[in-house]
């Protein structure tokens, strides 16, 4: 562990490698606090740009970008109401009451002392647990493989969004997006149509450029943006009743969200959510929830900044991403060689431990960065969304270009994005179809070696003692929500009819 | 995933027919896929499984995934969504999206002085400056624009003809003035072209004209 450490140590200090994780935070800040802007599309632009980069560095400003969005989506939340990623949209009840308050600063900083103590808290748990969640998974055969990978996919689809049906449908049309081209395992081309272009499938990068950036920016315009207000930053500085009330809440909302984040499937965005309902539960200032409560933005705050971080875990150490963002990054990982995996804690500890350990140094300079700088990066929201989504555009579509390096990664773009823009419109969640898309050529693997190894019996996943408890708790992920669900529904639904025929 | 989920309506109504429109639309691609994908052999001559038989299970779950979210828009009661996360998040999103509308309605009188209330909400106009239905004509403009620049790649070369595209958006759709369009044009040019081509050595299409 201490040796992972010095190597991890060593990688992450280099001059280049400290510079870029720098950038990274500062872009993913900016990046962050625009609305509509959120981490996925930040690092699906910026992926290009890395290209000529050493590995580890791109991936070291790649991560920057991702946790540091989680700092800046929480300013515009609270700023302007406005939650620049959807992980924010919890901060727009107290954050922004606090600054109609006045203590717009005051809020910021307590989303940022927050969001650092999340942050090394679950780093570190991340440094624990990590290299041991990789090495137990290299004992996986197929079956358990594809039993995590299903499991991955019914968590992700249960805490999609409000509706469950449209979490299934877009995990399955991202898996369908993945199948086309010549099928993983066979010499089949699928869903071809007679293109040579497609024969090698849907460049990854692309799609997702489509969707989170050319989709999201047009469904921006559709929306219309929102007037900034002007907020009041005369007091920076936290009352001591303030900063006292941090810890608890913070400390709270960091293990919720680094329990979530671990699961792999869920997110930051239900992390937030969860911490700020379980504040209403058991915090002492409960019934001040909603009012421009302290508990009400260093809960959520920490809660996504911890449930990013340990999103990490089952990216790295099993190749399933946690999130629609650390699938884009996973997707990063293929472009340079790379599979994540449990195989890449032995192949490459240097690239593991040095962007792991650089979480640390990024973490730090967002906290430096926040705390004084916060009214600065406010500035950001004022750039004139007129000027800057085509900007985005030109640089999505010439990004494309440079990772597919033809034409054809252009018109994908432009097809996903059209998708992506009725995708918004219509509420049907990206991060499905994400998951979908990246995990679908390993799941088809994993289906074909457990099929050869029950000589055609699927069935023995349910034969194997792990797989078989990773598939029952699928199950469970899959049924015990909505079962839930309708019975909460019926409760209420007797209720009301028992209180009218009080009345 | 933020707004548009927080602003669903929740309320028994018929549903939209580009909802059923759209969504049948999806039931139709898992259609299509179950049948090609027995064309590709569900089943290989081992008795394993075959090319076909992912797009036919991906292909069902689609089919009918869609024809019971069909169903569920016009069944739906009041508050029926059907999430499982136990009502906490969709209540805190419903919250916060009525929090964000009575911000954004606040600002609206703060920032104009102007009540948004004498006004028809279709009429209110955002930060570009559009109404409802003007921000819902601009959207196809802006992919046609796109299309057409992605077209004259092939004439303009790659960075010349997203340039121009920049150009129109700015000038024609926004309608800024003609000097800082123009100057923020070139600068975008100019940045990819260092970014992609001299940075990164990407071998970006010159078009016919060759030139950049």
């Amino acid at each position: 562990m201490i040796d992972n450490l010095m190597l991890g140590l060593e990688t992450a200090v280099s001059p280049e490698n400290l510079l870029w994780c720098a950038i990274g935070v500062v872009l993913g800040t900016v990046i962050g606090m625009m609305p509509g802007l959120g981490s996925a599309t930040g690092v699906a632009i910026l992926l290009p740009v890395t290209l000529t980069m050493e590995p580890v560095t791109a991936l070291i400003m790649l991560a920057g970008i991702y946790y540091g969005s989680q700092y800046g989506a929480s300013t515009s939340s609270i700023l302007i109401s406005t939650p620049g990623d959807s992980s924010s949209v919890v901060l727009t009840l107290d954050g922004y009451q606090m600054a109609r308050k006045g203590r717009a600063g005051a809020a910021l900083a307590i989303s940022a002392i927050a969001s650092f103590i999340a942050a090394i808290i679950s780093l570190i748990v991340m440094l624990a647990i990590a290299a041991p969640i990789a090495s137990w998974a290299l004992n996986f055969g197929p079956p358990e493989t594809l039993a995590i990978i299903l499991l991955g996919m019914a968590t992700i689809v249960t805490f999609a969004g409000e509706n469950m049906l449209r979490g299934i449908i877009m995990a399955a049309v991202g898996l369908l997006l993945s199948m086309i081209g010549i099928a993983s395992g066979f010499t089949t081309a699928r869903f071809t149509f007679g293109s040579v272009e497609l024969l090698s499938g849907l460049e990854f990068v692309a799609v997702m450029i489509g969707i989170f950036a050319l989709g999201e920016v047009l469904h921006q315009i559709q929306r219309g943006g929102e007037k900034p207000i002007r907020a009041g930053f005369r007091d920076l500085l936290l009352k001591k009743d303030e900063a006292k009330r941090i810890p608890g809440p913070a400390l709270r909302g960091t293990f919720l969200g680094t329990a979530l984040g671990v699961l792999p499937g869920a997110g930051a965005t239900l992390a937030s959510f969860m911490s700020y309902g379980l504040e209403g539960r058991v915090g002492r200032h409960r019934k001040e929830l909603g009012t421009g409560a302290v508990e009400g933005v260093a809960a959520p705050e920490a809660s996504n900044n911890a449930a990013a971080n340990a999103s990490f875990i089952p990216t790295l150490a099993l190749g399933i991403p946690g999130s629609g963002t650390t699938a884009i990054l996973l997707g990063a990982f293929v472009i340079f060689g790379l599979q994540p995996g449990p195989m890449l804690f032995e192949q490459q500890p240097d690239l593991v431990w040095g962007l792991l350990v650089s979480f640390f140094f990024g973490n730090l300079l967002l906290l430096v960065l926040n705390l004084p700088l916060a009214p600065v990066f406010a500035q950001v929201l004022r750039v004139p969304y007129s000027y800057l989504y085509p900007i985005i555009i030109v640089l999505s579509l010439v990004g494309a270009y440079a990772v597919g390096n033809s034409l054809f990664a252009v018109w994908v773009v432009f097809f996903a994005g059209v998708l992506g823009f009725f995708m918004k419109k219509y509420d049907f969640p990206a991060a499905p179809l994400v998951l979908g898309l990246v995990l679908g050529p390993m799941l088809e693997r994993t289906l074909v070696q457990t099929s050869s190894m029950g000589h055609g019996n699927l069935l023995i996943v349910f034969e194997r003692p792990l797989s078989a408890f990773f598939m029952v708790v699928a199950i469970l992920a899959f049924v015990v929500p909505p079962l839930w669900t309708a019975i909460q529904g019926r409760r209420q639904k007797v209720q009301t009819q028992k209180a009218s025929v009080d009345a | 995933m933020t707004d548009s989920t927080i602003e669903t309506p929740r309320a028994r109504s018929m549903p939209k027919t580009s909802d059923l429109v759209g969504t049948g639309i999806l039931a139709l691609v898992g259609l299509v896929a179950v049948l090609m994908g027995f064309g590709y052999g569900f089943i290989g001559d081992n008795g394993q499984i075959g090319p076909g038989f992912m797009p036919v299970l991906t292909g069902a779950f689609i089919l009918v995934a869609s024809l019971a979210e069909i169903g569920r828009l016009f069944l739906a009661p009041k508050d029926g969504s059907t999430a499982g996360l136990g009502g906490v998040a969709e209540e805190l999103s419903a919250e916060a999206a009525a929090a964000q509308a009575a911000a954004r309605s606040e600002l609206g009188h703060d920032a104009d002085g102007q009540g948004s209330g004498a006004q028809d909400a279709d009429e209110e106009r955002d930060v570009f400056g559009r109404t409802a239905k003007q921000r819902n004509r601009t959207v196809p403009l802006v992919f046609a624009i796109i299309l057409g620049a992605v077209l004259l790649t092939q004439v303009l070369g790659m960075l010349l003809s997203l340039a121009l595209m920049m150009f129109v958006i700015v000038f024609l759709i926004e309608k800024k003035p003609l000097v800082p369009s123009l100057l923020t044009s070139l600068a975008v040019l100019a940045a990819a072209y260092l970014i992609f081509a001299v940075m990164l050595g990407v071998p970006l299409p010159q078009g016919m004209l060759g030139i950049l």
